[in-house]
């Protein structure tokens, strides 16, 4: 399975084949994780907030490819994404392992995943430098086994998608 | 013109350890302080009070290795907030991870957020397996390092400060795997149940 995670709509739906899923997270309608751990000490694997997410965090763990676009801000994802990816952590647990030299959450079954992101709107090489810095971090606790950041203007942003979902067909 | 505005971003604010923290540190601080909990609705309120003190701490948890959007979003707010004296803004931040670095990259989103808007960044005190470490016997640590911050904040010092369980890695793996085996068994999971492969609808 492969993913498209969007902070804003694209053009994309004639370019889709069957195995890819794609979610416009700015017509999902998703609440703040409120750090109950329920996730993982009441119902493990499940959130106890009904709403999209819960359409959504499945689907991460199941793609082998995925593709996020979101605004940066401050050097990380702005609001939509970093509100989606605070709700995926269903797909944790809570126990804690040894990780390249760091401690980090054990995965549930997360496939192992390739990931690109599309990251618009940083403006100085700082922002883009800690934004690089985030993703490495993340790559550890969402089971990347390679990514790939591609900064592009918000004009660049749909053609630079359509782009990457071209490749995936491609391949 | 004076005193720290604490500012606790944590998603769970009211029943937080960014709260027990702040609780901590203001016990410890001799400059007069003032607690508040972010909200989705009171930022417009927060910016009011940063208005009238010389320093604001903020507290919170490291989340999705990245600020939690509770304070990314007021962060946002205080952007297009005209502030007439800006206070110099300190960062208490705490992580359930072993090492305290893993909190670096949230701290530096808070260095930039400062940068980009004219605010001097204080001081910044690290904690690590700070989900757990009040309730162990090396919660004197933390206090200490309390301490020091509140002293920096006081004095105007930009201070890096950081604590952690003297544990090897092993040993803390080993503790926080007890600690959440009983968070499970008091809502009546088993260690085997918390530990399942299976997400829902995946």
């Amino acid at each position: 399975m492969k993913l498209v995670l969007s902070d804003r709509p694209l053009p994309l739906s004639d370019s889709l084949d069957a195995d890819t899923r794609y979610f416009d997270l700015s017509s999902c309608r998703i609440a703040h994780c409120v750090g109950c751990f329920g996730c993982w000490t009441k119902t493990p694997g499940r959130c106890v907030i009904r709403d999209d997410a819960v359409r959504i965090y499945p689907v991460i763990a199941k793609s082998e490819r995925v593709l996020y676009v979101s605004r940066v801000k401050y050097g990380g994802y702005d609001s939509p994404m970093k509100t989606m990816l605070e709700r995926a952590i269903p797909v944790q647990q809570a126990f804690i392992r040894v990780l390249d030299g760091e401690t980090h959450h054990v995965q549930r079954a997360v496939e192992p995943k390739r990931a690109t992101i599309l990251a618009y709107g940083t403006t100085s090489d700082e922002e883009r430098e800690i934004f690089r810095a985030l993703v490495a971090r993340n790559a550890k606790n969402m089971n990347f086994l390679s990514y790939e950041i591609r900064f592009v203007t918000e004009d660049e942003v749909e053609q630079a998608a359509a782009q990457e979902v071209r490749a995936w067909q491609a391949s | 013109m004076a005193g720290i505005l604490i500012l606790n971003g944590s998603p769970r604010a009211p029943r937080s350890n960014s709260k027990r923290y702040a609780a901590l540190f203001m016990n410890r601080c001799k400059a007069q302080c003032e607690y508040q909990n972010i909200t989705r609705t009171n930022h417009a309120e927060l910016c009011e009070k940063m208005n009238k003190v010389s320093d604001v701490l903020l507290v919170f948890p490291l989340y999705a290795d990245g600020l939690p959007v509770t304070l990314l979003e007021f962060l946002k707010t205080l952007e297009t907030c005209p502030l007439e004296r800006k206070p110099v803004i300190s960062v208490l931040i705490n992580c359930g991870f072993f090492e305290h670095h893993q909190n670096d990259i949230a701290v530096r989103m808070v260095e930039l957020f400062c940068r980009q808007n004219g605010y001097r960044f204080g001081s910044v005190l690290k904690i690590a397996s700070g989900e757990a470490i009040l309730d162990t016997p090396f919660c004197g640590l933390v206090k200490r390092k309390l301490g020091q911050l509140a002293a920096a904040i006081v004095q105007g010092k930009a201070r890096v400060l950081h604590v952690s369980m003297p544990l090897t890695r092993g040993m803390f793996v080993r503790a926080s795997t007890r600690y959440w085996v009983s968070y499970g068994k008091k809502n009546g999971v088993s260690r085997e149940q918390m530990a399942a492969m299976e997400i829902e609808g995946a």
